[in-house]
């Protein structure tokens, strides 16, 4: 289904839009690499969501019952959600690359690190927000959509930061997308003078990976804990 | 030595006290049964020494094994069945089953066999094929059961195994529990059905506020109830001083209100009682509809020792 909607947006949307703007050599490969980081984004916080609603739902507490350690069963749980997030973006990705004209080991791998790293930070953002869901399910859902709205528009997923009026511009820089799709876009290519400064970018995608995953994980247990039960 | 044995133990949710400086045990290869209304403490209970939850303070233990401490060691002896079936909502029964047993440790060799005679001796043989979202609530809580009897683990922990289960289906839940046991595990069953609790304890807790109240074999729990008879009496129209007047006849320990001008009296020598209490109502000219002599029950002994009604008892967390 991802696929579909990945293939027709491109098809679509993306060849109609790339007629209309100017300043960005060929637009449609830059709208593929936006599109892909968006389905990330899309991937990594349905994760995070699905984790919290198992653990606000009963499941995580069976899983917790099993005899494995913790850390085992953490893991597991992260190397399913980087499977998932890895088959759902190689078809979208094997395409982008195809059509950028960029197609090789090296470049694909980058784009997948980078990707993963995304991942697992906008993963670890919807487990961080997870305390809100044990008070209300529903005002998580209202907050975390309404979260993902504002990072996704705030970005510089389909556009390059100089090309933004001041004001988005500098909402962009708070958005963990504006440096993934950078960053993604740098290993595929594209001119770096449209991009920001790579390390800069890879700095803050692993700051919020690690500390979001961390204060997720942290927040999350806490939690489970403190469930008021029977 | 115990099987399972808590120390002062106390659990914390925020600034509800769910269990307040627990101390209880459970002797191997007993049918313990913990029994109390909702928010007694009996799921946290159940919870931490499943190592899911952790203590506020005090000490669990369980096969000697401290669930703080030891917890992965913890797990690997237990398996518990939770109050609530949640399972993997896209996935049939022997996937459920066979996830559970390669988990567990079940042999391979063994694993397919062991899904179907367990499947077909919990009556979900004919669901096998339905996901689990599309299985009713109680044969979802027979699937949550069957998880245990696949993994046969040496202390079993059933949290009101047969709720929302049909009668039929709970006698087989409960033949099965005590196969269980016959076959050498050690089991501690959270409930607040009373026949649940009288079909399947050896011994029963009594937890109120996260405090065990009291502990023993029900008939000795039932012997401590001061007269050894329950008498039910109804009578056909109300009388403001019937209650203050039945207390009053030689031979009343108690007397409680059990609903529109019904009475529960808890009483000695019956026998003797209820001509008393016939001549009684016959002098105050009231009809009396019904009246039945029974022993108490497991409800008779929740009220014995804590004051109130086992189901008329608010939650507190």
């Amino acid at each position: 289904m991802e696929w579909l909607l990945f293939g027709l947006q491109l098809a679509v949307y993306g060849s109609l839009i790339s007629t209309l703007v100017t300043g960005i050599t060929d637009y449609l490969q830059f709208y593929a690499v936006g599109f892909v980081v968006m389905m990330t984004f899309d991937i990594g916080s349905h994760t995070g969501r699905h984790f919290v609603e198992h653990a606000h739902e009963g499941r995580l507490p069976y899983l917790l019952s099993l005899p494995i350690p913790r850390r085992t069963l953490f893991l597991a749980i992260t190397l399913q959600g980087g499977v998932e997030l890895a088959l759902l973006l190689s078809v979208p990705l094997f395409v982008t690359l195809l059509l950028i004209g960029n197609l090789t080991a090296i470049s694909a791998a980058a784009a997948l690190a980078t990707l993963f790293w995304l991942g697992f930070g906008v993963a670890g953002l919807m487990l961080a927000l997870s305390f809100i869901a044990f008070r209300s399910a529903d005002v998580y859902a209202a907050i975390t959509a309404a979260v993902s709205a504002l990072i996704i528009r705030f970005s510089t997923v389909l556009y390059p930061l100089i090309f933004l009026p001041p004001q988005y511009a500098g909402a962009a820089l708070l958005s963990p997308l504006t440096y993934g799709a950078d960053l993604v876009r740098l290993f595929l290519g594209f001119d770096p003078s449209l991009l920001l400064d790579p390390l800069f970018a890879a700095a803050i995608l692993t700051a919020l990976a690690v500390s979001t995953l961390g204060l997720g994980t942290v927040l999350l247990q806490r939690l489970v804990e403190g469930v008021k039960s029977g | 030595m115990p099987a399972v044995e808590t120390k002062d133990l106390v659990k914390k949710y925020g600034k509800t006290t769910a269990l307040e400086g627990l101390d209880f045990t459970v002797n191997e290869k007993e049918i313990m049964v913990l029994l109390g209304p909702n928010g007694s403490g009996k799921t946290t209970l159940l919870l931490i020494l499943a190592t899911v939850l952790k203590p506020t303070s005090g000490l669990a233990k369980v096969m000697n094994l401290d669930v703080v401490t030891q917890p992965t060691k913890v797990r690997q002896i237990l398996g518990i069945s939770f109050q609530e079936a949640r399972g993997f909502w896209r996935h049939k029964p022997p996937e459920i089953l066979r996830f559970h047993a390669t988990i567990c440790g079940v042999p391979k060799s063994k694993r397919e066999s062991l899904i179907e005679e367990v499947l077909k001796d919990i009556e979900l043989w004919d669901a096998r094929k339905k996901l689990f979202m599309h299985l009713s609530g109680g044969q979802a809580k027979r699937l949550e059961v069957a998880k245990i009897l696949i993994q046969r683990p040496p202390f079993a922990i059933f949290d009101e195994p047969s709720s929302q289960v049909d009668l039929r289906g709970k006698r087989t839940i409960w033949e099965h529990i005590q196969k269980l046991r016959e076959e050498g595990s050690t089991i501690l069953i959270a409930t607040n059905e009373v026949r649940e609790a009288e079909y399947l304890a050896d011994r029963v807790t009594v937890l109120d506020q996260g405090k065990n109240i009291v502990s023993d074999t029900v008939r000795s729990l039932k012997d401590k109830i001061a007269g050894g008879d329950v008498v039910e009496l109804q009578v056909e129209a109300s009388d403001t001083d019937l209650l203050e007047s039945l207390e009053k006849l030689a031979g009343t320990v108690k007397v409680a209100t059990a609903g529109e001008n019904q009475f529960r009296a808890y009483v000695s020598m019956a026998e003797s009682w209820v001509p008393k209490m016939t001549d009684l109502c016959y002098k105050k000219n009231l009809r009396v509809v019904s009246v039945r002599v029974t022993e108490p029950s497991l409800d008779d002994v929740f009220l014995h020792f804590t004051g109130r009604a086992l189901e008329a008892t608010p939650s507190v967390g």
